[in-house]
């Protein structure tokens, strides 16, 4: 069997708990790699097991060579590159996978461990969740048992159950360091920039926005973000999430503004009470993000730009958490200044005459600006529209067809419609995008805002009054903004998100609602509390546990609570206060196990030879034969000082042989 | 070799000394250990055939001393005595010098007496008017006693006790023994009739190898958690001494000797416990002489784990 005594080098159990862990390393990946690198893992699997059998062996180079040319050339094929995230995860995996039948050594095996630990980490680039965490434990601890299987001996037959007690015992040990480390171990700026995975199809507002585009969005109920406020959480209707402001009309889509101006903090005036509330928000790719009017941060990444938004410096490509305070009555820009009119009233120079001639009655009807948008927001309530998930196409002239003829439309035609009648009638109005209300999480009180709350409305400007908020959609339909999305369409959001496991779908199950609403809240502290203790929220931590917080205090406290933390767990695993059982004492512990099973204890007082004697008479001469070897075997260890531990464990074996079940059914 | 004749002399005496296997092996293991032998019973149960048997056959010379109240110290230990031939004090020795002595009803005499003889069993040598002299060797002494209750009698104080290595009673004989012992074999008759069938430097080897039979640590350990059971035990008054546990261990190894054995199993420790430790335990103040020590070493046997 050992053709080649090199190919045992790897234990059994080493070799078992490798794939078993390959399989929980790779499984996750299968979101983002190639679906054929699967196939590879398998081919690869069924080799090496060959090779273990002595079937098959290990690959000459020159096929290695080919194999790995070959996979380097499907990966470049399937992702169109070499380099970027995705496909460096996918390259990675493959070496993972291919490192297979190049498993030669320990050291090999410990190689592939090493690049086993480093594909779990890699994963947490495409998902940091909750539940992407508590998988990687899986894997993490396969290939701690696949480690601890490698330092048996080689042709080992040890049960592979064995190593792995021993790995999760390390897991359970290195939970208080990697506590330590997660509070105490300084958050690094990045030193490289990592392309992010480009994750196509992802939803989200955009910085533009043409009709159909948030009725599309409101198809998913992918998480926004969530936002938890320091008091009561505000009415549904004046959750107004502003994420921007799209001043620039071309005739068919709104798109934001570029000029310089807009890069200014805006002028406005505190006035009223305030609310603070923060905000864990989901990857974006988009650096813009969501508050409430009109809110301020003291975050140092974070600033307030011209149209009272807040945008970070850079976007938000993970989990990002941040802090705000809102000032709901506050005056917002009072002073408009020329170009800003000039923006804010530009209309593209034809189309749309129908709507033109309307704005311009109104105009004629109403001189007072407030009269002419109650007006306005009249019309809409009053005239036979149609909130829909599902508008009619439109041709050329797009507020023309939708204001008079199809009269069908979501938030985006009704905002954009009335942002342009503004314009025409002189009124500097611009169309807000964002969020509108979300889900009261009642688990843990917090405001949980999906893709599909998305919404646009209107902000229109009054001198001296400042900017002021409009919502033609709260006309059309009100349910919309008092209860949300699926109160307002009821069906038609059923019928489009068909997904079974869709949680909207479940959300008149009370329990199962229930249910979701814990997990949420689970999924938002890990948000929150883990993912969210970054940089700052460790500074603010530690001033509060140690006064001033510089490095070097934070270095010497962690090295001391590390070294504590070490002591303390070797203290625990060394025991010096306790005797270790000796070898012999365990031999005495398993025969008495032994002996208890077949009912035959020996009493704790009672020497080996003496409870032999007293069994004597219910053992057949096989089993008395055994039970005398043992016997033998371990006076002469425990009492001669010339026994022999290997000797004694086999003799006690052959005695569990001799009294198992299965003989004793024999027989 | 030096076993198979031990076997042999064991076998001798137990054509005497009818049906007390176990207590005879005692009481050669006792002289292995070179310890003295106290055997204790009524009158009558065999304990003088049992010594003179053992005297015998291990081809011993030997000495007998029938204690009575009136016996004094010299008569045990020897006198000087002034010869006019050399004109000056010639000591004589008395009985004591001897390498198996048999002393007879040791509790009749009165403590002057016997602790003569104890002192001599102790330093193995006897001081006279200034003059030390050395005991044979070997030495043994193997004294019988009465039960304390019967009439007449001294008891054997605890420290003297202690020099005992074993306090042994041979009890009733079974009913076949003494049927057969009725039937005419047997009995202090046959006494003279074994043979020595060991040498003096036989039993003086036997010896010596029985003090290289190992007591391994964890043996060691069982005879302290016997002896530490033995001080906190709610009916003693005082537990096992150091001293006891040593007699304890030097038992063992000669039971474990006489077994064939180079090493002391716990088993060798609970046959031999009784014999060795009941003497030395005393029972606590105002607590009810009910129990037996003998009873009470059993009961320390069952509640200390062997291993």
């Amino acid at each position: 069997m050992s053709s080649s005594p090199l190919l045992h080098a790897i234990p059994r159990n080493a070799l078992l708990w490798l794939l078993i862990a390959q399989a929980l390393v790779i499984a996750p990946h299968l979101f983002h790699i190639p679906p054929w690198i699967a196939g590879l893992w398998l081919f690869c699997a069924l080799w090496r097991v060959q090779v273990y059998r002595s079937r098959w062996s290990l690959p000459r180079a020159i096929v290695k060579l080919a194999m790995m040319v070959s996979a380097a050339f499907a990966v470049y094929v399937s992702r169109g590159s070499l380099v970027g995230l995705d496909a460096g995860v996918a390259l990675l995996i493959t070496a993972f996978t291919l490192k297979l039948v190049e498993l030669r050594s320990r050291r090999d095996a410990l190689v592939l461990v090493f690049l086993g630990f480093f594909a779990v980490v890699t994963g947490y680039l495409y998902d940091d969740s909750l539940l992407a965490a508590l998988y990687s434990l899986l894997p993490v601890a396969a290939l701690l048992t696949a480690w601890a299987g490698l330092q048996q001996a080689a042709g080992s037959r040890q049960s592979p159950r064995i190593s792995l007690g021993l790995s999760l015992r390390l897991l359970g040990q290195a939970i208080p360091l990697a506590l330590l480390l997660f509070v105490f171990f300084p958050r690094l700026e990045p030193l490289w920039s990592l392309p992010q995975p480009a994750e196509k199809g992802r939803t989200g507002l955009s910085g533009q926005m043409s009709p159909g585009d948030i009725a599309e969005l409101s198809q998913s109920t992918e998480l926004a973000f969530r936002a938890t406020f320091d008091g009561e959480i505000p009415a549904k209707n004046q959750l107004y999430w502003r994420a921007l402001t799209l001043p620039l009309f071309d005739g068919r889509s709104w798109r934001m503004a570029s000029f310089g101006t807009d890069l200014l903090p805006g002028q406005w005036r505190k006035q009223g009470a305030s609310q603070a509330y923060s905000v864990i928000m989901q990857p974006s790719r988009q650096p813009w993000l969501f508050s409430l009017d009109i809110s301020e941060s003291t975050q140092a990444d974070v600033r307030m730009l011209g149209d009272f938004r807040l945008q970070r410096n850079r976007p938000v490509a993970r989990t990002y958490l941040y802090q705000a305070e809102a000032w709901p009555q506050a005056v917002a820009e009072p002073l408009l200044s020329a170009a800003g009119r000039r923006h804010n009233l530009q209309l593209p120079r034809p189309g749309n005459p129908r709507t033109r001639e309307w704005a311009r009655q109104l105009r004629e009807q109403y001189a007072d600006d407030r009269q002419l948008v109650a007006a306005m927001l009249a019309h809409f309530n009053q005239q036979p529209y149609h909130y829909t998930l599902k508008p009619p196409l439109l041709g050329e002239n797009s507020i023309d067809e939708f204001m008079f003829d199809t009269r069908r439309g979501f938030c985006e035609h009704y905002s954009s419609a009335m942002t342009f009648a503004l314009r025409v009638a002189g009124i500097p109005a611009r169309v807000v995008t964002g969020y509108q209300g979300g889900e009261i999480n009642t688990a843990g009180n917090y405001v949980q805002v999906r893709q599909m709350d998305a919404h646009a409305w209107v902000e229109y400007w009054l001198p001296g009054s400042g900017w002021q908020r409009a919502d033609p959609t709260f006309q059309v339909a009100p349910e919309r903004i008092e209860l949300g999305l699926q109160d307002a369409l009821g069906d038609e959001v059923a019928a489009l998100d068909n997904s079974l496991f869709s949680p909207v779908r479940y959300r008149h199950v009370a329990w199962l609602n229930k249910l979701r609403m814990g997990w949420e809240n689970l999924n938002h502290g890990w948000q929150s509390k883990v993912l969210g203790y970054q940089r700052e929220r460790q500074h603010a931590w530690l001033r509060q546990l140690f006064g001033e917080v510089n490095w070097q205090r934070i270095g010497i406290g962690m090295v001391a609570a590390m070294a504590l933390l070490l002591g303390l767990l070797a203290l625990f695993i060394i025991r010096p206060w306790q005797q270790r059982p000796a070898p012999a004492q365990r031999l005495l512990q398993d025969y008495d196990r032994l002996m208890r099973r077949r009912r035959l204890a020996r009493s704790p007082q009672e020497g080996m030879q003496s409870h032999a004697q007293r069994i004597a008479s219910q053992l057949d001469a096989l089993q008395l034969q055994a039970l005398e070897d043992f016997v033998t075997v371990y006076q002469q260890l425990q009492y001669s000082g010339d026994g022999n531990l290997q000797q004694a464990r086999y003799a006690l074996r052959q005695l569990w042989r001799s009294m198992s079940p299965r003989y004793l059914r024999k027989r | 070799m030096a076993l198979q004749q031990l076997e042999k002399a064991l076998a001798a005496v137990n054509q005497v000394v009818l049906g007390k296997e176990t207590a005879v092996r005692m009481a050669l293991a006792c002289l292995l250990a070179r310890g003295h032998l106290l055997l204790e019973d009524l009158p009558g149960m065999g304990k003088t055939t049992l010594s003179h048997a053992l005297a015998r056959v291990l081809g011993l010379q030997y000495q007998r001393i029938q204690f009575t109240s009136d016996l004094l110290p010299g008569d045990i230990l020897g006198t000087t005595v002034f010869e006019r031939d050399s004109s000056s004090f010639v000591f004589h020795p008395g009985p004591v010098f001897t390498e198996l002595l048999l002393a007879d009803e040791i509790n009749r005499a009165t403590p002057k007496s016997q602790s003569a003889l104890l002192e001599a069993m102790e330093e193995r040598q006897v001081t006279i008017e200034g003059t030390s002299h050395r005991l044979p060797e070997p030495f043994f002494v193997i004294a019988t006693q009465n039960p304390v209750s019967q009439g007449g009698t001294f008891s054997l104080p605890e420290s003297q006790l202690d020099r005992f290595l074993m306090r042994l009673s041979l009890g009733y004989p079974d009913s076949r023994a003494e049927h057969a012992l009725l039937g005419g074999s047997g009995g202090r008759n046959q006494a003279i009739s074994p043979e020595a069938l060991l040498d003096k430097q036989q039993l003086l080897a036997a010896q010596q190898q029985v003090a290289t039979v190992r007591a391994s640590d964890a043996l060691i350990a069982y005879v302290l958690r016997l002896a530490e059971a033995s001080r906190n035990h709610p009916q003693l008054g005082y537990g096992l001494s150091p001293r006891g546990s040593l007699a304890l261990l030097a038992a063992a190894r000669a039971w474990a000797f006489l077994a064939g054995r180079d090493y002391v199993i716990p088993e060798d420790i609970q046959a031999l416990a009784p014999a060795v430790i009941s003497h030395r335990l005393g029972h606590a103040q105002g607590a009810s002489h009910g129990r037996s020590a003998d009873a009470i070493v059993h009961d320390l046997l069952d509640t200390v784990p062997a291993l």
